[in-house]
């Protein structure tokens, strides 16, 4: 049930990327909508689950940009494997888990999508896009990734029995 | 395994092997991406006006005494305009932006990745358009078209990181390449260091490389910077156009760019 979900879900989330975040960009930076999704849904779900969910999200938002397809998806993946290995040695999922995660997360997200950019033929200027791009999108995600992991748990909730995800 | 595949799903669309499958799953989400954009816009425009009333009041009433103003010049370069249409009808000559067929299209989304400025417009290939062509609204050069589909297309904007516009200078004629910058927007570069350049001065296309016409306003210059350990000056340039909020655009369908690199190779 939760992998049909995310088609719509993600999808909203990426139209909403291309549309409203271009007019709350600071300097360069914006929240990555889809990433935080994916973040949050994939923090209490199952690997394969979490996987499906960075695909969907990455195909769909590549889809509305420029860059390859499969661009987004990569820093995705490797975020969902690196949870699932962080879930097995926690128990819960503290603030502080979700904090740092939200903040590597978003790190690894847009340094993989700069090096996949600049093999695509990007001239990409690493540090003035650290400066101008990286740096607000963490602030943005760390601000925006509490409402929208409050909301995913909600709706986890209601596909979940006795703890576990109906999929 | 997850990671070749996302690997393999790079290099595929890279060859542009997934064209076809991109093509038909973005005309459902470039369609649905222009109702949001159109009420995204609508909100911003709602929320700058209500922030910006007072000075708008003040600006119009400034602006209501300039009209006077210019209204009586309008009549003086109408005479002139009529003599100057005379002469070059006479000379046979026309410049790059006169006479180009335009395409209207409405902006429909604005790249998902913030390293990238591109934007996707309504009109592709069935509308006659084609990787190449230079897009521009009422204000200046947007840029030119990078990616085509049946219909709907992407733009690569003149802020990108990786465009380059061949311009000079309107008054001084110096000649320079405007580049995309993510923090000021866009930069002058390869100014001669000899060449007078003043804040205010209007760049515009050069038409050198072919990639697009001459005399469309890129923007303004807005402060120059020099340094004596190199060879060139640098100016900061301004474009009327906020790419962020654009809803219209026009793309110069009957402009053909020149492919110069085959008299690079040789």
């Amino acid at each position: 049930m939760s992998n049909w979900l995310s088609l719509p879900m993600l999808a909203l989330a990426a139209i909403l990327q291309s549309t409203f975040v271009p007019q709350i960009r600071i300097l360069g930076g914006g929240p990555d909508l889809v990433f935080l999704f994916v973040l949050a849904w994939a923090l209490n779900t199952r690997l394969e689950n979490g996987v499906t969910w960075a695909f969907v999200g990455g195909v769909l938002q590549d889809l509305l940009s420029a860059a390859p397809t499969g661009t987004s998806v990569l820093g995705m993946v490797i975020l969902v494997f690196a949870i699932n290995q962080i879930n097995r040695q926690v128990y819960g999922v503290s603030l502080a888990v979700i904090a740092a995660l939200v903040l590597a997360g978003t790190l690894l997200q847009q340094v993989m999508v700069m090096i996949v950019l600049r093999f695509s033929g990007f001239p990409i200027n690493l540090i003035e896009n650290f400066t101008y791009i990286v740096v607000p999108t963490m602030a943005y995600n760390f601000v925006l990734i509490w409402p929208i992991y409050w909301f995913v748990r909600r709706l986890q909730k209601r596909y979940t029995r006795d703890g576990r995800l109906l999929v | 395994m997850c990671l070749f595949i996302c690997v393999g799903l790079i290099l595929a669309s890279r060859a542009g092997l997934l064209s076809p499958v991109e093509g038909v799953l973005s005309v459902p989400l470039n369609a649905i991406s222009g109702v949001f954009n159109r009420v995204a816009l609508s909100l911003t425009n709602t929320v700058t006006d209500l922030s910006e009333l007072q000075s708008l009041r003040e600006r119009n009433a400034n602006l209501e005494e300039a009209l006077a103003q210019f209204q009586a010049e309008i009549v003086e370069l109408r005479e002139i305009a009529s003599d100057y249409d005379r002469l070059t009808d006479l000379l046979d000559y026309t410049t790059g932006v006169r006479n180009q067929q335009t395409i209207a299209a409405d902006v429909v989304g604005i790249d998902q990745l913030s390293s990238l400025r591109t934007i996707a417009i309504n009109r592709g290939a069935r509308d006659g358009i084609a990787v190449g062509m230079p897009v521009v609204t009422g204000q200046g050069l947007v840029g030119r078209v990078m990616d085509v589909t049946a219909n709907a297309s992407r733009v690569l904007l003149i802020t990108d990181q990786s465009s380059a516009v061949s311009a000079r200078l309107q008054n001084t004629r110096v000649e320079g390449s405007v580049i995309g910058q993510i923090a000021i927007g866009l930069r002058m570069t390869y100014i001669p260091l000899s060449a007078a350049v003043q804040e205010g001065d209007l760049a515009v296309t050069s038409g050198l490389g072919g990639n697009f016409p001459a005399d469309i306003v890129i923007g303004q210059v807005i402060s120059v910077r020099e340094q004596q350990s190199e060879l060139y000056k640098e100016a900061e340039i301004r474009s009327l156009i906020n790419f962020d909020t654009l809803e219209f655009v026009l793309v110069v369908t009957s402009f053909q760019p020149v492919d110069v690199s085959t008299f690079e190779d040789s």
